[in-house]
């Protein structure tokens, strides 16, 4: 289960992390986890191959390409593909290859920026000045926005006086 | 452009478009269009469709293709925002006005459109969905209310290219049904979504309310949405892209 915790923290922090890649290798050229979870937090270029992953890492959002085996205690280990993620950028996909309990290398499988250029994904919010913020409202608007009011509420909303005005 | 002003779905619709040929009958339309959605889903009226549902009177899988569809849609976005949205009242009812106004909204546009009437804003209790341009040529400009002064207004935003809706959600409205799948995030009182269509806007302001800021994150990761959000301490945060409309006006 840890194994499985360490994947599904790769694949989520790849969804929110600067992925760059060339169009043609497509391969990630900087990955790192932020969940601080066990493993290898850096892409190797060591392609592990271990054919023998166990019951529960083949439970994680992963389609092993190695056969199940019921070898014991050995660490986990096998080539693991995520599910396709859907972002704003395009597509993002990744397969992680794990020896022995660690990640030895991350690939991106499926990318579909339409340029093939690097997307630093940074449309995160930040925090804002009031003044910032307070300054846009100076120019005339054509209607009032808030939090969903009722009929009654109407009445004595910005929107009901707009509505009287007449734009 | 006198505003049209009616009562729909226990709020107020306000519909600006210009005078002329035509313009009474897409008003009409535009009712009827809020009308007939209010008559499926409204758990205010006993005798709704979603009523008879919510009572067990009717089996969801013997009611309307709108209503499941809807049902459907709701699921989906459920799924989407980690359950932060969700159609099931805490006590299992199915409530769709999570987005029953968002596709009312639509349905309304879509009407619009069919009467030729490509210049609109149309603002349903506080939720906007615009097309084309004011008739100076000026881009519709929403101003958003201040969550702490009902009575002033917090910024404003001109609504630009693909961006054409724009959603509030909040924690201190009444009437406003927030919920979630999993325990409710208490950081902010009002969540702003400026998105392309209404429906995605309408919904992630709602789940950012109920999800928080780790919500948020996603969202704005997975979307192309530009938010703002409001604390509870007043302190606020902004995409870039909403900055950017901030600063240019």
């Amino acid at each position: 289960m840890r194994t499985r915790a360490t994947l599904s923290g790769i694949f989520a922090s790849v969804a929110i992390l600067i992925v760059g890649w060339q169009a043609g290798s497509a391969a990630i050229t900087a990955v790192h986890s932020s969940s601080g979870t066990a493993g290898s937090n850096s892409a190797a270029t060591a392609r592990a191959t271990s054919p023998a992953p166990t019951p529960s890492v083949s439970a994680a959002p992963a389609a092993p390409t190695a056969p199940a085996a019921p070898a014991a205690p050995a660490a986990p280990g096998g080539t693991f593909t995520g599910n396709s993620v859907s972002t704003q950028y395009g597509s993002v996909q990744v397969q992680v290859v794990v020896a022995n309990g660690k990640i030895t290398d991350v690939k991106a499988l499926h990318l579909t920026d339409d340029g093939g250029r690097s997307v630093q994904i940074s449309n995160s919010a930040a925090p804002i000045l009031r003044s910032e913020v307070l300054s846009s409202q100076s120019a005339r608007v054509s209607t009032v926005g808030g939090a969903t009011y009722t009929s009654d509420a109407y009445l004595s909303s910005l929107q009901s006086a707009l509505d009287q005005a007449g734009i | 452009m006198t505003p049209h002003v009616f009562e729909a779905m226990g709020t107020v619709v306000s519909l600006t478009l210009p005078e002329g040929k035509g313009a009474a009958d897409a008003v009409e339309a535009v009712i009827q269009c809020f009308a007939d959605f209010d008559e499926r889903f409204s758990l205010y009226r006993p005798d709704s469709e979603l009523s008879l549902v919510a009572r067990g009177e009717l089996a969801l899988t013997a009611s309307s293709e709108e209503l499941r569809s809807s049902y459907a849609a709701s699921l989906r976005w459920r799924d989407e925002t980690g359950g932060a949205f969700t159609p099931h009242r805490p006590d299992g009812t199915v409530d769709l006005n999570g987005t029953v106004k968002a596709l009312a909204m639509q349905a309304a546009a879509d009407e619009l459109f069919r009467g030729g009437f490509l210049d609109w804003c149309l603002n349903v209790g506080g939720d906007v969905l615009s097309a084309g341009y004011q008739p100076d040529g000026a881009a519709w400009r929403v101003g958003v209310v201040d969550p702490a002064d009902r009575s002033a207004l917090l910024f404003a935003i001109s609504l630009t290219g693909s961006r054409h809706a724009v959603a509030t959600s909040g924690s201190a409205e009444r009437g406003d049904h927030i919920w979630s799948a999993s325990a409710l995030d208490r950081t902010y009182v009002q969540a702003t979504v400026v998105a392309d269509d209404i429906e995605t806007a309408d919904v992630l302001a709602t789940a950012i309310i109920a999800g928080g800021p780790s919500t948020l994150a996603t969202i704005v990761g997975r979307w192309s949405v530009d938010v703002l959000t409001v604390a509870r301490d007043g302190a606020m945060t902004a995409t870039p892209g909403l900055s950017a409309a901030l600063a240019t006006g």
